[in-house]
C-alpha cells in the first residue's frame, strides 16, 4: 500500500538566500550584515538596501533573542501539524543585530516542539529566548528557540 | 467636469454580483464572465463598448481569457495589481487612471473566486520560496497566522482586547442580518457566542476570521463625460480620488521586518487619499473597511486620522464612530477579496444599501491593511 506521509513546507534556497541554509544544516545562525555601511539585513538580499554594497557578507550570531510577538496555532492546520497543535510561532529579535526579526517555533531544552498555546510558560513579549534546533518532520533543521533558563 | 489636472473623471456606471455560496457550481472564469455581462447591462453597455479590463493578480482568469469568453473586439488597456486582498482599489485605480488619462472610456474590472469549493490556497502550497522559504516552514502558514503576530503587538502597543474585536465582528453581523444577500443572513453573533468560540490563530478566534465564500462581481468604469450616452440603472458613483502605498521594506501579510510594527501599509496610502481627494475624514459620510480579519478595522480608523494613534479600539466603541462595512462585509456578507466592499460603496452612493447611511455624499472603501494597498472614494457627486 502506498501511504502518503504529510510533509511540512519545503523552504527552497536561491542564490540569494543559500548561505543561510548551508549554515543551518551546521547548526550555525548567520545574517547578512553590510560590510561599507554596516546595516543589519533580513530576510537575506544580494544588496544592501541603505547603501547598496553588493553581496552582504554573513555573520554568525548566538541566537540570544527577545519575545517580540507569538501566535499559537488551531485546526485547521496542514496535515503535518493535525497531533501537534497548539504550537507557538515566535517573533523574535536578535541580540546584537539591531532590528532583526526572525520566525522559530518554541521549543523545549532538546529541539523538541512544545504542545502548548504559551500560557503554561507564562509567555510574555520581551522574554529572553535562547536558540535551538529543530528537526522537523521532513528532516529539515530549522532555528528554534526555547525560554531561557 | 475635470480635476485639478483638467483630468477626465472616472465614475462607476454599473455593477452586478451573483448570488454566494459555498459552490457556485461554475469556474470563476464563468462567474466573472456573468458579473461582467451583469454590470454593463446595470451600466446600459455592451461588449462592444468594453475598451480597458483590469483584474487581480490572484485571478486565475488574465484579461485576455476574460476579452476571450465575452467576445470583446479588442482590448486598449489591461493590466493587473497584486497583494492579494489590498488589489480591490488598485485594480480600479489602474482602471481610472486609463479613463482620466484619455486611454479608455470603458474599463471593467471584476473579481470571482471560488475560494469556499475551490479550497484553502494555503494548504498545498508545499514549496517554500523568496519570503516564504523563512516562514512557512516554522507554521505562518495560513493568512490568520500572519496577521497573529501583528495583532499582538498592536494589542500590546495600544491596549487593544479581544472584546475590541468582538465589537467589530459583532457590528457587522448586524448589517448582514439585514442584508439578505449575506452569507450570514439568518445567523445572528453575540459578545457571548463571539468569546467563546474556538481559537484559529492567537489571539484571533474563529469570528475575528472573514468568511470562506464563493463570489463573483463586477463594475463598469466610464469617462464621466459618456454618461449622457448611457442609460444606467441607477446613479453614477463618481471616483473623487484614490491613492496606493506600501511603506518601506514591506512584506504582503508577514510585514515583521520594518522599523515600526504598529503602522501598517494603510498608514502611507491615508495621507496621499487626503492630498488626492481633497477630503478630510469629517468628509467621509460612511466606509467599507477591508476586514478579512476584524482588528484591521480600529487600525483602520486611526491610520486614516478619524482619531488617533492608538485610538481606534475606542473610537470603534465610541457613539462617534463612523457606520462601517455596511454589507456585512468580509466577514459576514462574503469574502470576495474585498471586491463586495466596493460593490457596497456603489450602493450607499446609490441609496439602496441594506444598512442605508442618510444622504451620503463620499464612501471611503479600502483594501487590505497589512499588504500593499491602496483606498478610493465614491461619491454622489462630481469633482
Amino acid at each position: 500500500m502506498n501511504v502518503q506521509i504529510p510533509l511540512p513546507p519545503k523552504p527552497i534556497a536561491d542564490r540569494d538566500t543559500q548561505a543561510f541554509w548551508d549554515a543551518v544544516a551546521k547548526r550555525k545562525l548567520v545574517v547578512q550584515r553590510c560590510s561599507q555601511c554596516d546595516a543589519w539585513i533580513w530576510q537575506p538580499r544580494p544588496l544592501c538596501p541603505r547603501c547598496h554594497a553588493a553581496d552582504p557578507p554573513w555573520v554568525e550570531l548566538n541566537g540570544d533573542a527577545r519575545v517580540v510577538s507569538w501566535t499559537a496555532l488551531h485546526p485547521p492546520v496542514l496535515a503535518v501539524w493535525a497531533d501537534q497543535v497548539p504550537f507557538v510561532v515566535l517573533l523574535v529579535e536578535l541580540d546584537g543585530a539591531a532590528g532583526v526579526r526572525m520566525l522559530g517555533q518554541l521549543v523545549d531544552d532538546s529541539g523538541a516542539l512544545l504542545k502548548t498555546n504559551g500560557d503554561a510558560e507564562g509567555l510574555a513579549i520581551g522574554d529572553r529566548l535562547s536558540l535551538r534546533w529543530r528537526v522537523d518532520e521532513a528532516g529539515q533543521k530549522l532555528p528554534a528557540w526555547t525560554l531561557a533558563g | 467636469m475635470s480635476n485639478r489636472n483638467g483630468a477626465r473623471q472616472p465614475l462607476i456606471a454599473g455593477v452586478h454580483g451573483l448570488p454566494y455560496s459555498k459552490d457556485i457550481g461554475m469556474t470563476e472564469r464563468h462567474s466573472g464572465a456573468l458579473a461582467i455581462l451583469g454590470a454593463l447591462d446595470d451600466a446600459g453597455l455592451t461588449v462592444n463598448d468594453v475598451e480597458g479590463i483590469t483584474r487581480y493578480v490572484w485571478q486565475p482568469t488574465t484579461e485576455m481569457e476574460m476579452a476571450r469568453v465575452l467576445g470583446v473586439p479588442n482590448l486598449r488597456w489591461f493590466g493587473a495589481q497584486d497583494y492579494g486582498g489590498g488589489a480591490g482599489p488598485p485594480t480600479v485605480a489602474l482602471a481610472c487612471a486609463a479613463i482620466e488619462l484619455g486611454l479608455a472610456d470603458c474599463v471593467v474590472v471584476w473579481r470571482s473566486r471560488n475560494r469556499s469549493s475551490g479550497g484553502r490556497p494555503w494548504a498545498g502550497q508545499m514549496l517554500a520560496e523568496g519570503q516564504d522559504q523563512f516562514e512557512r516552514p516554522f507554521g505562518i502558514v495560513r493568512p490568520a497566522d500572519g496577521i497573529a503576530l501583528l495583532v499582538r503587538v498592536w494589542m500590546n502597543a495600544f491596549g487593544w482586547t479581544r472584546e475590541d474585536f468582538g465589537r467589530v465582528a459583532v457590528t457587522v453581523r448586524g448589517h448582514a442580518n439585514r442584508n439578505p444577500a449575506a452569507m450570514m443572513h439568518h445567523k445572528t453573533l453575540t459578545m457571548e457566542d463571539y468569546l467563546a468560540s474556538r481559537m484559529i490563530a492567537e489571539p484571533l478566534c474563529l469570528f475575528d476570521n472573514c468568511l470562506e465564500t464563493d463570489g463573483a462581481l463586477a463594475v463598469v468604469l466610464v469617462a464621466a463625460e459618456r454618461l449622457a450616452d448611457l442609460a444606467p440603472a441607477g446613479p453614477p458613483a463618481y471616483v473623487t480620488g484614490y491613492a496606493m502605498g506600501s511603506g518601506p521594506q514591506v512584506y504582503a501579510m508577514t510585514n515583521y521586518y520594518g522599523e515600526d510594527l504598529t503602522r501598517s501599509p494603510n498608514a502611507f496610502v491615508a495621507p496621499e487619499l487626503w492630498r488626492n481627494t481633497g477630503l478630510k475624514p469629517g468628509d467621509i459620510d460612511v466606509v467599507q473597511i477591508y476586514d478579512a480579519f476584524t482588528p484591521q478595522v480600529p487600525l483602520f480608523f486611526q491610520e486614516f486620522g478619524f482619531c488617533g494613534e492608538g485610538e481606534g479600539a475606542t473610537y470603534v466603541a465610541s457613539d462617534d464612530c463612523l457606520t462601517y462595512n455596511t454589507s456585512g462585509g468580509g466577514l459576514s456578507e462574503a469574502y470576495v477579496h474585498g471586491f463586495n466592499l466596493i460593490v457596497e460603496g456603489v450602493r450607499q452612493v446609490r441609496g439602496i444599501s441594506t444598512t442605508q447611511v442618510k444622504d451620503v455624499t463620499h464612501c471611503l472603501v479600502t483594501g487590505g491593511n497589512v499588504v500593499p494597498t491602496g483606498a478610493l472614494v465614491l461619491s454622489g457627486v462630481p469633482w
